[in-house]
Formats: C-alpha cells, structure tokens, sequence
C-alpha cells in the first residue's frame, strides 16, 4: 500500500489520542509501520489537540504528516478544525461533528466533507460519551479502507478493559454503519 | 532465541522500560512536561522488580535523591525537562565532583525558562555540556529514533559506571511522545551486557577510593559493606575528605577531565546515512535527523546526493570524525531546533567557519520540506 495520511483534531480531553495508537498499532500487527504523534497545546483540557496517523508498508522517519498530503481527517472541536484543515490534501475527506464544527462554504467546495454526529451517536446510540474514539476509529477505517477490519476490531478491542468489549464493539459498528450511510448519500 | 524484540511504545515510555531491564533500582524525580510518561512509566515498573520511584517535592530534592541512591551503590535514575536541568544543576556539579554515577533524562521543549512546555526543541545542548558551574567533562547521549530511547538509556547506565559520573541522555518532545514500532534488545541480552561499578576488595584500611590512575574514576564501593569515605563537593584527597593543597586540587580536577579524554572510544558513538557517495553533509542529532533522512530520500530523488553525519554521542563531541568530514565536504549544513549551539561545536571541530545552518526556534518540528528547500537554496 502507498501511505495513508490521516489526522484527528479535537480538544484536550476528548480522547482523540486513542484512536491514532489503535490504527498505528493495527498496521505494525498486519506487517508494515504505523506512527502516531500527538501535537497539543499546554492548556491540559480544552487546548486544540491533533494526532498524526501515519501508515505504510515502507519505513516511516518523520512522525508528523506533511500539510497537503493528508488524506483524511476528522474533527470534533471547530477551534481545532480552523488550525488544522489546511493540511488536507484537496479533494481529501473530512469528517466533522456538525454540532460543533462550522465549515465555511468554500471549505465544502475544496474538500469532501461529511457530517456524521459523532458525540451524540457515542452519547445516546452507544451510550458512553468515551466511545467516541471508536466511533471515530471505524468511520475513519471506512473511508480510508486502511486496515483489515478484524485486526483494527482486535487491537482496539486489546487497549480496553474486558468489560467494556462490548460496549466498544457496538461504537464500532455504529460508526461502520453511519459511515455508511454518509457515503451513499 | 533472537536478541531483539518489536515494541509499540512511545520514547519516553522506552526509556522507563530500559533503565529498569539495565538494572535501575531507584528513581527519583518530579513530574514535568514533556517527561513525565517517564516517570509515570517507571514507577510502575520498579516496585514489581524490588525497586522505587520516589515524587520528591521538586526536582531538585529529585536528583539529591537520585544521588543518594547512587552513593548507596545501586543504579539510579533522574528524567525532567529544561526548566528541570536548570534547577538540577548544582547537584548535577556535586555528581561530577564526588564521582557518583547517575543517569539524567532531558526531553527537551521550548525555553528559556518555562517556554513552550509541549513542545519541541533542542535549545538545551549546550546546557549539557556544562550544567553546573566549574570544570568538569560531561557524557552526553541523544537519541535520534524511538529505539535509541531505549538503548541510550541502557548505554548511558553502563557509561555512568564505568565513568563514576552522571551521564544525561538528552531525547525532544517528539522523540518523546512518538508512538509507534521499535526493534530493541531483550531485556535478557540488555542484563547481560551490564557491566557494574568497578569496587575495591581489598583490606579496609587500605582503601583510597581517589587514589586511582590520572585517566581513572573514582573506585567507590557501595555503602554499608565495611568502607569507610567521605563524600564532599569541595576538593578532596583519597580518602574523600576536604583539602586545599595545590597538587591535590591541581590533579583532582585533571582527572576528571582525563578520565573521560583518554577513554573517548568507549564513549563516542555516530551514525553516517548515505554518506559514501554524497556530495552535500547534512548534520543533524535528536528528531531533526528524522526529518533530515526523509528530506535525503526526496533530495536523491532530484538527484541531489546528500548524506547525513548524526552524533548520539554529543558530549564529548566527535571532533576527529568531525575535522575529517569537514575537510572531505565542501558543502555542509547543520541542522537543529535552536539557534546554532552545535553549529558552533562543529565551526570549532572542523576548524572552518563556511558552514551553513537551518536552525528554528518556535516549537515547531523541522518538516522535511523546509530541509529541501534550504539544500536547492544554499547549494
């Protein structure tokens, strides 16, 4: 595979971190080098925060992705959105929180964006505000067709704690499914 | 059974998990971004192997009390960042002059003083040749790649011991907080390469733990086993106990400078990437030299054959391989996330001032492109 570029974006806090080691650690698990680097404020809670997800079958050095190659991003905080979607390729995806995240006009025109409520599907479909970083693990893993779905759902499934395997495979499976449906929209 | 094994970890999380498989039993310390995962890592791994990892109340009650596990005989650890080297300082000059063997931990972020806390620079290389005042010859390592968090701190242990001094091992924020693969030793090939702290079995009485070679460390053996010494900042004879007769103090401060001068080999470590048939030397250390490899390839790829010289070990620095390459490459450029510390290093040891440099200093990491565009302007 040539290398997938993607980067999430949200505040301090709302544990976008998670997400980018499970699709780093899922690529090394299938053979190949995943990094993730986290670049956030020193405002601890409510500071922008992005993640950089690199995966490739060759060695990855530089842990940041470069502004213009990034394939995909999402984004659940508008400050972090504004700071950080200049780095998107044109024509790439992003998916945003709509309830939180205003793109302008021209941003729709330049890249491919989706509206998938993120928060509110962990909150009231999942019924846990901290799946949200699965959600965002499987929508992602959908657009991008990064990784072979049972390793992704096997190393996610190994970062948390058994009693909440369940839960987490239900976000996944939501955030499969409203991925979907945004892209046969 | 293989020697090496793969792990997902982060830079800082790595450097926990190598001080304790080379054998480090104490940790002493106070949290501070951006190396606190090293403390939080450490301390869940010592207790499990007989260890501690003490919270002191700051990072200076931190390293006096690193040192006093060092003095006690076992290997001992301190991490922080810059704001934390510079209130280490003054004990860093106590560990130097009693000879007690220590291992420091500097990621580095953004000063002078508190700066940018999360993120990255290199601005403390200087600082770690000469942290504390007086005369003395620091051992410093830096890791440039997730791997080398690992086994800089390894090698840093073993340096320390061999020495009888502190070594600090110097990684940056984004070496630090990198997540992703690392190939490293097993911990049974690190144990097995632990070479200890030279003691002394003799009579009692007849131990002089100053009294040793002019290119040699101090011989302390670890308290409680029937040695008597004295440990003292100020000038000291054989036995440790403070002096101020002029041969003594001439020859004391001599040896520290010789013990690590004359041993250079033990200490130097480099790496040379693509430099055989290369035209332009990029020279780079910590993660600059992640961005200087990928903007290598790109250069290749235009046909720009350019190289990469990195020192791991930056103090002492290598000042022979240094004078060679600059007398090999006309074209030379330095690469660090500061204003030119090392660049000034490399002006000396090259013994020439036509050097370029791309230095920055607003927390940003280089990116690849900016290394590019800097060669096709320069050269």
């Amino acid at each position: 595979m040539s290398r997938i570029v993607m980067r999430f974006t949200g505040v301090g806090g709302q544990g976008v971190l998670l997400a980018g080691e499970i699709f780093a650690a899922a690529k090394i698990k299938a053979g190949g080098y995943g990094v993730k680097t986290a670049t956030y404020t020193s405002q601890v809670r409510g500071g922008p925060t992005v993640v950089d997800i690199q995966l490739d079958d060759k060695e990855i050095w530089y842990p940041y992705a470069i502004d213009g190659q990034i394939d995909f991003m999402l984004s659940v905080a508008d400050k972090s959105y504004q700071l950080f979607k200049s780095g998107v390729k044109e024509g790439g995806t992003i998916v945003i929180e709509p309830n939180l995240v205003n793109p302008t006009d021209e941003d729709r025109k330049k890249w491919n964006i989706v509206e998938i409520p993120i928060i509110t599907i962990a909150k009231e479909e999942v019924g846990n505000v901290i799946t949200q970083s699965v959600v965002a693990l499987a929508i992602a893993n959908e657009f991008t067709k990064a990784l072979d779905e049972k390793i992704l759902i096997d190393t996610m499934l190994s970062k948390v704690p058994p009693k909440v395997h369940e839960l987490n495979l239900k976000a996944y499976e939501l955030g499969k499914k409203y991925a979907q449906e945004a892209m046969n929209k | 059974m293989s020697d090496t094994r793969e792990v997902i970890s982060s830079g800082n999380e790595l450097a926990a998990m190598a001080a304790v498989d080379a054998g480090c039993m104490f940790f002493g310390g106070y949290p501070l971004t951006p190396s606190s995962e090293v403390m939080h890592k450490i301390t869940d791994l010592l207790p499990a192997v007989g260890g501690a990892a003490m919270q002191m109340e700051d990072e200076i009650a931190g390293i006096a009390a690193a040192i006093g596990a060092g003095m006690s005989g076992v290997r001992s650890l301190t991490a922080t960042s810059g704001p934390g080297m510079s209130l280490k300082a003054e004990n860093l000059g106590l560990a130097q002059m009693a000879e007690v063997p220590l291992v420091v931990i500097n990621v580095m972020r953004g000063g002078p003083s508190t700066g940018l806390p999360t993120r990255v620079a290199q601005g403390d290389i200087n600082q770690a040749k000469n942290p504390s005042h007086g005369d003395y010859k620091s051992i410093t390592l830096c890791a440039g790649n997730l791997a080398e968090c690992y086994t800089e701190v390894v090698r840093a242990f073993n340096l320390a011991d061999r020495f009888m001094q502190p070594v600090i091992v110097l990684l940056d924020e984004t070496i630090g907080h990198m997540h992703a693969k690392a190939v490293i030793p097993t911990a049974e090939a690190v144990k097995a390469g632990i070479k200890p702290r030279k003691t002394f079995d003799g009579p009692a009485e007849e131990y002089r733990p100053y009294d040793v070679a002019q290119d040699e460390p101090a011989v302390l053996n670890p308290m409680f086993t029937g040695y008597r010494y004295n440990f003292t900042g100020l000038h000291h004879d054989a036995d440790g106990f403070p002096t101020e007769e002029k041969e003594t103090c001439r020859k004391l401060i001599d040896r520290l400078f010789r013990k690590v001068d004359e041993h250079k080999d033990e200490i130097e470590l480099n790496e040379e990437y693509m430099l055989d048939d290369a035209d332009i030397l990029l020279i780079g250390y910590g993660s600059a030299s992640l961005a200087i490899k990928e903007a290598i390839n790109e250069l290749r790829k235009d046909g720009i054959k350019a190289g990469m010289f990195r020192p791991i070990t930056v103090w002492p620095s290598p000042e022979e391989r240094l004078y060679e390459l600059g007398k090999k490459f006309d074209k030379v450029l330095v690469v660090e996330l500061n204003q030119g510390q090392y660049y000034e290093e490399i002006q000396r040891a090259m013994e020439r001032h036509n050097i370029e440099k791309l230095t920055k200093t607003n927390g940003r990491p280089f990116s690849p492109a900016d290394i590019i565009e800097k060669v096709k302007e320069v050269f």
